[in-house]
């Protein structure tokens, strides 16, 4: 099960004028609150927070929301967060808080269902990603023949993939976060 | 006793240091009496500068300064279209005619506007983000550089709220400088008169620097360094998304703080330094930044 939480709603939400710009840090963790309310009252294992709606996302927002949530709320929750809709300036300011933060989340581009990552991921990593997304669960096995790597080639980039909460783990085969 | 400060008759950034050597040591001991009669023009950056001494002075307990306001018919009514007039009559005891305020100019993106809290940077983001269509067709920005440069403002007018300890002021304003240097330009400026860039890093940075710690040493961190006087790791990011949207769209900005003034030099403005130090002492911090509208020759 998949939870859709739209960040133009929960932005009306927290300051309760009708604004259409993720700015300021206040704001950003004003609707860091609610989105993490909104999970722990969900009992979907995925959450897809979609900015279709946002206008402007500067970085201190991008900071509090996205960095924060994913540094202080997703590893003790235990979920994994899809960002959705992203523009292309939203996709700017986003890579750049989370690369500073050695932080990496999956996304998926405004008309796009198809996934990337933001941040601090590197080439293995993307690819490993990649290679999962496309073939389905594989164990490090099964990416290294894929991708005509070494086993602890393969290994060590699922290892980054599965600490970052990009794939999800179910014994030592490595699941591709469903969007739908 | 009142100490006399000539305004500058054309107010810009260039004229900064000469508006703050006249205004004297902080806080003034005696009454200041703003001279601005023979002003013939004053850019938002002049404007955010007069409220932020003026504002400097109530916070330290001051009488309230005199402004005497120009002579000229138009300058005037420019005043109180930027919306400076209506600003300054809280601040200043206004002497001359004072006209009623008429609505904006058309190079007037953004009035004269106070930022004291996170409210004020959602409404200065709106208006900048409803004139986004006007800035494009007026100035021929391109599309993509519209939502960077209300990053830009947002960010600025943050680091009043974050880091000043005390309210500021904004201004955006669009130009021709085809003269100058060809194209037009978008300029943002904000000012704070609160505890600037030294004292605000200083419990953090000071102790590193040593005998170098100075208003100039903590500009260079917060913007070489993207330091911030808070340990969270996500702090400082807002001058370093100001300075990647600058480089791309070939911008410039300047920092001046205390004695100290910092500016990224663009290809097209070689005669400005990237550090000038020991300049006379004004309140909080002073941003300037401006974004060409297309590459300038």
């Amino acid at each position: 099960m998949i939870q859709t939480i739209r960040l133009d709603h929960v932005l009306r939400e927290a300051v309760t004028t009708p604004y259409r710009n993720l700015v300021t840090r206040p704001t950003g963790a004003a609707v860091r609150v609610r989105i993490e309310r909104a999970m722990a009252e969900s009992a979907c294992m995925t959450a897809i927070l979609d900015f279709s709606e946002v206008e402007l996302l500067d970085l201190s927002c991008a900071d509090e929301i996205v960095a924060k949530l994913l540094l202080l709320s997703i590893p003790r929750a235990e979920r994994y967060v899809i960002l959705g809709g992203l523009s292309e300036d939203q996709i700017e300011a986003i890579d750049h808080v989370l690369s500073h933060q050695r932080l990496a989340v999956a996304a998926m581009f405004a008309g796009t269902s198809a996934l990337d990552l933001l941040g601090a991921a590197d080439t293995d990593a993307r690819e490993a990603f990649g290679c999962v997304g496309t073939c389905g669960p594989l164990d490090a096995a099964g990416v290294a023949d894929a991708l005509d790597w070494t086993l602890e080639r393969s290994a060590a980039a699922l290892v980054t993939l599965a600490a970052h909460r990009l794939v999800r783990v179910a014994g030592l085969t490595f699941c591709p976060l469903l969007v739908a | 006793m009142t100490r006399i400060v000539e305004i500058p008759t054309s107010f810009d950034d260039r004229a900064m240091d000469q508006f703050a050597a006249a205004c004297g040591a902080w806080p003034p001991e005696h009454r200041l009496l703003f001279d601005a009669r023979p002003a013939q023009w004053a850019s938002p950056y002049a404007f955010v500068a007069m409220l932020t001494a003026a504002q400097a002075v109530a916070e330290a307990g001051g009488e309230r300064p005199i402004l005497y306001v120009p002579t000229s018919d138009d300058v005037r009514r420019y005043w109180a279209r930027a919306g400076f007039l209506r600003h300054a009559s809280e601040l200043f005891e206004l002497h001359g005619k004072v006209p009623r305020a008429a609505s904006g100019t058309t190079d007037t993106l953004l009035e004269v506007t106070p930022v004291r809290g996170s409210d004020d940077v959602h409404q200065v983001v709106g208006v900048i983000q409803e004139g986004a269509s006007r800035i494009l067709g007026e100035l021929g920005l391109e599309a993509k550089a519209t939502m960077g440069f209300a990053m830009a403002l947002s960010e600025a007018c943050q680091n009043i709220v974050e880091h000043a300890g005390t309210g500021g002021w904004v201004a955006v304003q669009a130009y021709d400088w085809r003269r100058r240097i060809g194209t037009r330009v978008v300029v943002i400026a904000v000012s704070d008169s609160g505890i600037g860039f030294r004292r605000s890093l200083e419990p953090t940075q000071a102790k590193r620097f040593g005998d170098r710690w100075s208003d100039a040493t903590a500009l260079e961190a917060a913007w070489i360094q993207n330091v911030s006087r808070f340990r969270d790791p996500g702090r400082g990011q807002g001058l370093a998304g100001i300075k990647r949207y600058l480089s791309r769209w070939n911008g410039k900005i300047t920092i001046r703080s205390g004695t100290a003034r910092l500016a990224n030099v663009p290809p097209w403005d070689r005669e400005d330094v990237p550090m000038t130090e020991h300049l006379p002492y004004f309140p909080g911090a002073q941003v300037q930044v401006i974004v060409p509208a297309s590459a300038p020759r």
